[in-house]
């Protein structure tokens, strides 16, 4: 048991260099599957934190919330989106308004300042800094890859990104959250999906695309 | 020992030109001045190699002849920099022997001869002064005896221009030297160097601060850092190539000198932000000064922009040096300074080397242009061997004198981390980075250079017939490229001296644990290189001559060869918002659409400094100038009217005051 | 006793290397469905190698014979400072990584001048891509081991690792993590492997490091190659030791000496599933890619510098 303590210590621990590793290969990403794939991961990630909290906390609830999360958004969610993907043959290519390498450098200059951001925190909350500042990281990363995204579907990833972020804040700040809550998140996201996914399919039938900044043109 | 030495260096120096002179038009004593000139600084280095181990405060007291106090002194830190400035030039002397010969003949020889001795002091007379009065004497006639000398060479139009430049310039950086030293007036009066020690001590933070940047700026425009180096590229490649090597080489460090001097001797400790501001110009430097370096194909132009490059490396250890110092860490802060000042010796040595490698290919094939070179190692085999002894390095290579100092450098770097203030902790490490990609880039510029016109085929009618130069020059070459080669391999015989010069501007600073591991392990390592390589070359047969696949081409010329520009292309496209070239191509259109008369392509490099920094600064002043210059009326009355103004402007200062 | 054994663990990388690149091959060609040859291939073309002349074009100078044995000689000396079977190696107990990436860029000036020496259009072309690749690997290289030395307090290869192995098992900090994934980048295009350069490629236009070695022939291409799979395994040894080092003994004896080897031999086999496995997915980088692929290292390496200072 010792040995399962110590690892699920060292998972907590170096989850956060994980995440950072999926938010700078998301920037750099040039395929929407890839992005799919890395945002499996991250859940995956978080999965894997929310088992060590659990079992460091001895909480049953966690095990519940860590299964929950794997089926839904490691697996659910981005299979929803392949088949947005697959459906759509248009979405293949992520359309940048940055050239990669711009990405990659303004999402690698976002996670120092997540680290300045949460410091005064840190000792307020006595909670692990690294963490903290990977879930900043993670909202700011979310928020740019919807503001530099030009399809609709890359800016969903952008949010569920986003909404990752909040959720590992929430995990390091209470150390495992209420069943209820999460179950109303994931509702929330759950449907926010499905009329995303159908909103684009609408919006492809109407305007055969789904390059947002041509939507610019409903303007009166 | 060492007065006597040290004075008789000044006196051949002084005397020099009068023999010149005297002796002119003999050809039996042609080869008077160079061998007096060689003994004399061959005395000159063995004052200083003595005075490094017993410093001797007082070399050398003239202030009888002139009206302020002129003392030279020789501590630690001058006996450093005079033997690198001796040690230096006795071999580009012996080069220059031969040179002047074959370039100058009649009153130009003379002029050279009488000259190059005055500027030889005067650097001689920088780095020893302990008091203001000499140091700037010395200071401003470096400049006019080098504008001399350049002039020796020529004075059309556009040369007058470039030295017009450089002149106004360095009269700037001088501007700002005596400002920094008149500062201490009122605390230290006779302005000698041990009373401005204690001043500094006594002046009020802000007259510090005032003090570091009037000394950053004005040393910085003589040493060259970016933004106050676009007199270097001018400057240099116009003097004769014994010349330039000199200033390239030797008068950059006089500068160097000058803000160690002001930054640890005077100034001792400061704030943090003098370290950074540093640590800026000489990353700016070093990565600006050789991005320029690999767009360039003319050899002289190319190498004074790799001294821009390697001033900055100087920088980027005095920077941390000096926020080791801030932090009261002045171990490490021994190990940055002590980086630095290698490297200014490294620097000096090869790029000497390299300015006289120059001189000897361009005699060679009548040009400095590298794309019209090519295939010189087959018919320059000395000149080619040490010319890739100079290349390796300022390339930085292991084996080499260049690697010692870089390696200083980095391990002061890593030094950073161990501080507890969390800039300096982040700052510091990453400037290895920076570093890193300097030395990356400097090493592909040079195998560019000496891939182009040393390997290969020759590009050009001369370059198929150069000819190996005389044996003085290549004698002054072998000398600096022993010296690299002897540093490179042992870089215990000058680490120790230096660690005690760096002692006596830090006092009571003791090295890290492992940080001279270096002196160690590099002749392992070089017993390993060089054991594997004679064990190869002994046993392996002898090749057979003929020519090779080529990809199956037939008859290969030389205009099939990669060019200097196609070699650094990848790079330059790379780097292209550092470029931003103006590029045109002008099509002349013939009857068919497809074959047009003609094509030319027309790309220049825009001069951003110039333009961006420059060229308002000087509209700015010209238009204040002309706004003054209203003043002058040309009337009478109105001159009489300015004097009743300031009369009675003096009445009512005398009254309030 | 500690010496003859460096002795031994340098003999050991200089004659597995070639072993380990037809590994590499083999399990690439198993990946794209052939048989490919034997894991012995690379020795019987060394073998053969050596056996044949020298030919030199007429132009070329003697710097074109001398760069393949300077760079056999300076690979050599870099795989002299990276521990294997114990916990220290013949250059590395005082030797520090500064001087081992320097050793690699001796070795790479020397092959890029022999290049240009060989008078042909490829040669150039070959070391001006080489010249880029490596000025953008430098920066990324010395930051990440800088990283590394940093939380390791040390600069020498092998007290990096005494201090690793002396951390507990699975000891993986940000630092770490970013500066294993730096490294993996960098190593890749160091050693020319695919996505950078294609070691398999026989399209000129497409070349790095074989259009520079194109004119060359006999022992001295013998050389270069031994020297190129040296050079692979000297980085893959290098990952090995500054990251997962565990299996290195700290004290002398016959088993642990058994157990060091065989952790060895299990890494980097390993190691060279993965690479072959990550050759045969992803495709070679367009030129004008490769800087943006070492700027992602950079950015990797100059967080992991930070993180050094951010953990603290």
């Amino acid at each position: 048991m010792g040995l399962i303590s110590l690892a699920a210590a060292k998972t907590l621990a170096s989850s956060a260099a994980f995440l950072f590793i999926t938010v700078l290969l998301m920037a750099a990403a040039k395929r929407t599957a890839t992005c799919i794939a890395l945002f499996s991961a991250q859940c995956a990630i978080i999965t894997a934190q929310i088992l060590a909290t659990a079992y460091l906390h001895r909480s049953g609830e966690g095990y519940l919330v860590a299964v929950l999360v794997f089926a839904v958004k490691v697996v659910g969610i981005p299979y929803a989106l392949l088949r947005v993907v697959r459906g759509l043959k248009t979405a293949g290519e992520v359309d940048t308004s940055t050239t990669p390498a711009q990405s990659v450098y303004i999402t690698a200059a976002l996670i120092p300042l997540a680290f300045v951001v949460v410091k005064p925190y840190v000792r307020a909350l006595a909670v692990d800094g690294q963490l903290l500042a990977a879930a900043v990281a993670l909202v700011l990363s979310g928020a740019f890859l919807m503001v530099s995204r030009k399809k609709a579907l890359m800016q969903v990833i952008g949010l569920v990104v986003l909404e990752n972020g909040i959720f590992v804040a929430a995990i390091t700040t209470t150390s495992g959250m209420p069943l209820v809550i999460e179950i109303g998140i994931f509702f929330d996201l759950l449907i926010g999906v499905l009329l995303m996914g159908v909103f684009v399919f609408r919006i492809r039938d109407t305007f055969e695309h789904v390059d947002v900044s041509k939507l610019r043109r409903l303007r009166g | 020992m060492a007065h006597i030495l040290f004075n008789s260096l000044l006196v051949t120096l002084l005397a020099l030109p009068a023999v010149v002179f005297a002796a002119g038009p003999w050809p039996a004593l042609r080869r008077l001045p160079s061998a007096l000139l060689i003994a004399g600084l061959l005395a000159g280095a063995t004052a200083a190699a003595i005075s490094l181990c017993h410093p001797s405060p007082v070399a050398s007291d003239l202030s009888s002849f002139t009206p302020f106090p002129f003392v030279l002194s020789l501590d630690r830190l001058s006996a450093y920099f005079l033997l690198l400035i001796c040690a230096v030039s006795a071999p580009v002397v012996l080069y220059s022997a031969a040179y002047v010969e074959r370039h100058y003949a009649g009153r130009r020889r003379i002029w050279l001869w009488a000259l190059l001795p005055l500027f030889l002091l005067s650097m001689v007379v920088v780095v020893t002064a302990s008091t203001a009065f000499a140091f700037l004497f010395g200071w401003e006639l470096m400049t006019l005896f080098s504008a001399g000398l350049i002039l020796i060479d020529g004075d059309d139009t556009q040369r007058r221009q470039k030295l017009f430049i450089y002149l106004l310039m360095m009269h700037a950086g001088a501007a700002a030297v005596v400002a920094s030293f008149f500062l201490f007036l009122p605390h230290a009066a006779t302005l000698d160097f041990a009373s401005m020690r204690l001043a500094a001590g006594l002046m009020p933070a802000g007259l510090r601060t005032a003090v570091f940047l009037l000394a950053f700026v004005g040393f910085g425009t003589k040493a060259g850092i970016v933004p106050l180096h676009v007199w270097l590229p001018k400057a240099h490649p116009i003097a004769p190539s014994p010349v330039s090597a000199l200033m390239s080489g030797v008068m950059l460090k006089t500068a160097v000198y000058g803000f160690v001097r002001f930054g640890f001797d005077f100034l001792g400790t400061g704030p943090a932000w003098w370290g950074y501001l540093a640590l800026a110009a000489g990353a700016l430097s070093g990565v600006l000064g050789v991005l320029y370096a690999i767009a360039e194909h003319d050899l002289k132009r190319l190498l004074a922009y790799h001294s821009v490059e390697n001033i900055g490396i100087i920088y980027l250890g005095l920077g941390t040096a000096l926020v080791f110092t801030a932090h009261h860490a002045p171990g490490w802060a021994a190990l940055a300074l002590m980086g630095a000042l290698l490297h200014s010796l490294n620097h000096a040595l090869f790029k000497s080397l390299l300015f006289l490698g120059a001189g000897a290919m361009a005699d060679a094939t009548q040009t400095l242009d590298i794309e019209e070179m090519g295939g010189l190692f087959n018919r320059m085999r000395t000149t080619g061997t040490l010319f890739l002894i100079g290349c390796c390095s300022i390339a930085g290579l292991p084996l080499f004198n260049g690697f010692v100092s870089e390696w200083l450098t980095f391990r002061s770097f890593l030094g950073g981390a161990t501080l507890s203030a969390a800039t300096a902790a982040v700052v510091l490490p990453v400037m290895a980075g920076v570093l890193a990609l300097i030395g990356g880039l400097a090493a592909a510029c040079f195998a560019k250079v000496y891939g182009v016109a040393f390997l290969g085929r020759p590009r050009s009618v001369e370059a198929g017939d150069a000819e190996e130069v005389p044996l003085a020059m290549r004698a002054g070459m072998a000398l600096l490229a022993a010296a690299c080669v002897i540093i490179g391999l042992a870089p215990g015989i000058v680490l120790r001296p230096l660690s005690a010069v760096v002692q006596e501007l830090l006092p009571g600073a003791s090295l890290p644990d492992g940080a001279l591991s270096i002196v160690r392990v590099v002749p392992w390592l070089a017993v390993a290189v060089i054991a594997v390589s004679i064990l190869i070359v002994w046993v392996r047969r002898a090749p057979r001559i003929t020519p090779t696949w080529a990809c199956g081409l037939p008859g290969l010329n030389s205009r099939m060869q990669y060019t200097s520009a196609a070699f650094s292309k990848p790079l330059r496209k790379v780097f292209a918002q550092v470029y931003r070239p103006d590029r045109t191509v002008l099509v002349e259109p013939a009857d068919q659409p497809y074959f047009p008369a003609s094509i030319s392509y027309r790309e220049v490099r825009t001069v951003h400094f110039e333009q961006a920094l420059y060229r308002p600064a000087v509209n700015g002043i010209v238009a204040v100038a002309n706004r003054l210059r209203k003043l002058q009326t040309g009337n009478i009355q109105v001159y009489l009217l300015y004097m009743f103004l300031a009369l009675v402007l003096l009445l009512l200062f005398m009254r309030l005051a | 006793m500690t010496y003859a054994l460096n002795v031994l663990q340098l003999m050991l990388l200089l004659a597995a290397a070639p072993l380990v690149r037809g590994v590499v091959a083999c399990l690439k060609a198993r990946i794209q469905n052939r048989r490919g040859a034997s894991v012995w291939r690379p020795y019987a073309e060394l073998r053969k190698l050596f056996a044949k002349e020298d030919l030199v074009p007429p132009t070329a100078s003697p710097v074109f014979r001398f760069s393949p044995v300077v760079l056999f000689a300076a690979t050599v000396a870099a795989a002299a400072f990276i521990p294997v079977l114990n916990g220290s190696a013949l250059l590395g107990a005082t030797g520090d990584f500064i001087m081992l990436a320097y050793l690699l860029a001796l070795g790479r000036f020397f092959l890029i001048l022999g290049a240009m020496d060989g008078g042909s259009s490829f040669g150039g072309m070959g070391a001006s891509r080489e010249a880029l690749v490596s000025t953008l690997a430098e920066a990324p290289l010395l930051l990440g081991l800088t990283a590394v030395a940093i939380t390791a307090r040390t600069a020498t290869i092998a007290g990096i690792v005494r201090w690793t192995l002396a951390q507990q098992v699975f000891h993986l900090s940000a630092v770490h993590a970013l500066a294993l994934a730096a490294l993996a980048l960098v190593a890749i295009a160091e050693t020319g492997r695919v996505p950078v350069d294609n070691p398999a490629t026989h399209l000129e236009l497409t070349m790095i490091h074989e259009a520079m070695v194109l004119e060359y022939s006999g022992p001295s291409l013998a050389l270069i190659e031994w020297a190129g799979a040296i050079k692979l395994s000297a980085m893959m040894a290098l990952l090995i030791a500054l990251f997962v080092p565990w299996g290195i003994p700290v004290s002398l004896s016959a088993v642990g000496l058994g157990i060091a080897l065989t952790t060895f031999v299990l890494k980097m086999a390993a190691l060279a599933v993965s690479l072959a496995v990550l050759e045969s997915s992803v495709a070679k980088l367009r030129m004008y890619l490769v800087p943006d692929f070492l700027g992602m290292a950079c950015v990797l390496s100059i967080l992991a510098v930070i993180f050094t200072a951010l953990m603290r």
